[in-house]
């Protein structure tokens, strides 16, 4: 078996006495879409920010592509090959949209603390950030602050930064969180689309999204992954149904 | 929503890509003429100085605004990379074989490497944050190192300063810089040439990065950038360009001393800076030029000049946050939708009797001074051309009355010059 994408092994965290993540085993394939879901205050975005080093986690690894991400730093981790979305918005509000999809091209491009090249003057930066802003579909917005945007169009223009960079495990954090029906649907053929190919761990509590998009879902209740399988054997799952898919799927039928 | 987020390839946004592939040369062509010609307009030697410590204050102001309005530090603490660049000039202007060796423009450079070299120390440790640590660190390295001038006396050279004489470099096509107006071009060229680089560096990744991390660090962090490092480098160009703006201070003045390094000095540059707006390249320009003649021109009219630059100041921050040039740019979506000239009567209406009022305040200001500390039975004064007795009541009335009048039909007018603001910044209508 080739080596996994990501590859937790007893992760956990706490703040203080209080246990968040009580020890997590998960190994995604490479090209996988992994939905993480579970109810309020599981701890899914906490897991994500451990993943990232956004928090140091109190015990176990994260390993990318079988490397161990220990002692790295938010940047460094990055420049692995691995880029996150927040769940709430996080952009550059006084740049505008094209600037804000420009400099996630920065570094993945080559141009590191480069003050002996002009941003203006190369073609394929500003190409690759028309190129992204064409993908998902703010051109007509390209010169505005990215803080007069819709939330809908913010949400798309965070997705854009975090794919911009070319990284191949992209882990999305509640992209549709707050959005109508037709904006869900529009962020979701837009995720469909800018991930092809690559790695995807998201969390999400729409369900319709989840299952739409997942190849795997994993189930987290109290800092622990109670379930990992497809979508169908999930949904079937007795222990998943009552810690928390049945209540939620009766909820929205 | 969906009609929203569709792509429109008519829309000028998408037109207006070629255009900002190129670099605008025009206003820098028209900021070197400007340069060149105005030595002919304003022939007198004092004029020079002026525009010698104006310049001055321009590139020490655009270095500042590296760190306040691109990297979104606050420091309290700029003048000592400044300083030290300048202190630096004065050694190497001393050192007469060395000095020899090289034409006097080349002395600059030195100041701006020393200046450099500082912000690499003090640097490496401070940009680790922005925001109140960055601020505190800079209060506190300007204090250590301006109390370090009288106890370093051999660089700083203690209470009266370092002087030399600039004349002793290598002469330059002949020049040997003794002449003010020789002086003048000299710091020119170097105004220009740093302005330009500074704009230059703020389109480069790193200087577009700064920006990102100033509104971000975070999510910056997360696109592959150290935040920190970020701050580093910013920190370290803007150090090289204060020490510039020192090594011009040293040939101009040819002598430095510990007020280049106080924190008077930081806080006169922060407020330039403010003053002109942090938000545009070209806000610290203005602030640096409005506040050079306030300093000059208006201290030979009167003691109080401080005074009325903290009150300018004052107003600005209060109801100009983007300072002057943002005062400008409020205007440019007016200008765009042709429909300056409605702003133009209710604009008269209000701003003269409010200027005619700010006046008459200001008199009463002077008076009320005069009369406090003009040697007993000096009761003569002279304002705006008129001599009379400040120990009587009648100016007094007059004085109080214009400022009543002023200020009273000016916020009489104001709602009418909100009302054709507004008007004036809707798209369509009548114009």
């Amino acid at each position: 078996m080739s080596t996994p994408a990501l590859e937790l092994t007893g992760l956990k965290k706490s703040f203080g006495k209080a246990e968040i993540i009580r020890g997590i085993d998960l190994s995604i394939g490479k090209s996988e879409r992994h939905a993480i879901i579970g109810p309020n205050g599981a701890g899914k975005s906490t897991l994500f920010n451990l993943i990232t080093a956004r928090f140091p986690a109190t015990e176990g690894t994260v390993k990318l592509h079988g490397e161990d991400l220990a002692g790295l730093q938010p940047f460094q981790i990055n420049r692995k090959g691995l880029s996150r979305s927040f769940q709430i918005t996080n952009i550059f509000p006084k740049m505008t949209v094209f600037e804000n999809v420009r400099c996630a091209l920065l570094w993945a491009q080559g141009y590191k603390y480069s003050f002996w090249n002009l941003v203006n003057k190369s073609r394929r930066l500003n190409e690759g950030a028309d190129a992204i802003l064409d993908q998902i579909n703010l051109l007509p917005r390209r010169d505005l602050p990215a803080g007069m945007l819709s939330y809908a169009e913010q949400r798309a223009l965070e997705i854009g930064i975090t794919i911009a960079g070319g990284a191949d495990v992209i882990m999305l954090d509640e992209p549709t969180a707050g959005m109508s029906h037709s904006e869900t649907d529009y962020i979701t053929d837009l995720i469909l689309k800018v991930t092809e190919g690559k790695t995807l761990i998201m969390v999400e509590h729409d369900m319709g999204v989840v299952f739409g998009l997942a190849d795997r879902i994993s189930v987290l209740v109290y800092g622990e992954i109670i379930a990992t399988n497809t979508p169908e054997l999930v949904r079937a799952d007795p222990k998943v149904q009552e810690a928390y898919l049945g209540a939620a799927l009766e909820e929205e039928h | 929503m969906t009609d929203q987020i569709t792509t429109d390839p008519s829309k000028p946004a998408q037109r207006m890509r070629a255009g900002s592939m190129s670099l605008t040369v025009g206003p820098w062509i028209v900021a070197a003429v400007a340069l060149m010609l105005m030595p002919y307009i304003f022939t007198s030697n004092s004029a020079l100085t002026i525009m010698n410590q104006m310049w001055i204050t321009v590139v020490f102001a655009l270095a500042y605004n590296m760190l306040l309005g691109q990297g979104g530090m606050l420091s309290f603490g700029h003048a000592v990379y400044a300083g030290v660049g300048g202190f630096a000039c004065m050694h190497i202007m001393n050192n007469s074989d060395l000095f020899a060796s090289f034409p006097l423009p080349v002395l600059p450079i030195f100041g701006g490497l020393f200046g450099m070299g500082l912000a690499m120390i003090v640097g490496a440790f401070s940009t680790r944050s922005a925001g109140t640590v960055f601020a505190m660190i800079s209060l506190g390295v300007g204090e250590l190192i301006a109390a370090c001038s009288v106890i370093i006396v051999a660089f700083f050279g203690g209470e009266e300063g370092v002087s030399g004489d600039r004349t002793y470099a290598m002469p330059f096509f002949g020049n040997e810089f003794l002449q003010q107006i020789d002086v003048y071009y000299l710091t020119s060229f170097w105004v220009l040439l740093s302005a330009i680089l500074m704009y230059l560096w703020s389109r480069t990744p790193v200087g577009r990065m700064a920006n990102a991390v100033r509104d971000n660090p975070e999510r910056a962090e997360f696109l592959g950038y150290s935040a920190r490092w970020v701050r580093f480098y910013s920190f370290v160009a803007s150090g090289f360009f204060a020490g510039v703006a020192g090594g011009l201070f040293a040939i101009n003045y040819e002598i430095l001393t510990e007020e280049n390094l106080n924190t008077a000095s930081s806080g006169v540059i922060l407020l330039v800076t403010f003053l002109g707006g942090v938000g545009f390249f070209f806000g610290p320009i203005i602030g640096a030029i409005v506040f050079t003649l306030v300093q000059t021109v208006l201290s030979l009219q009167t003691e109080l000049w401080a005074f009325y630059a903290g009150s300018l100041f004052l107003a600005t921050v209060m109801f100009f946050p983007g300072g002057l040039a943002g005062l400008m740019m409020m205007h440019v979506p007016v200008f765009r939708l042709g429909k300056m000239k409605m702003l133009l009567l209710p604009y008269a209406k209000t701003l003269i009797p409010a200027a005619i009022g700010i006046l008459g305040l200001c008199c009463l200001v002077e008076m009320t001074f005069h009369y406090r500390h003009a040697a007993t039975g000096d009761h003569e004064m002279t304002l705006f051309w008129t001599t009379f007795d400040s120990h009587t009541l009648m100016p007094w009335i007059i004085a109080a009355a214009i400022t009543a009048v002023g200020l009273g039909i000016a916020k009489m007018t104001a709602p009418a010059l909100k009302e054709a603001w507004d008007e004036a910044n809707t798209a369509g209508g009548t114009s």
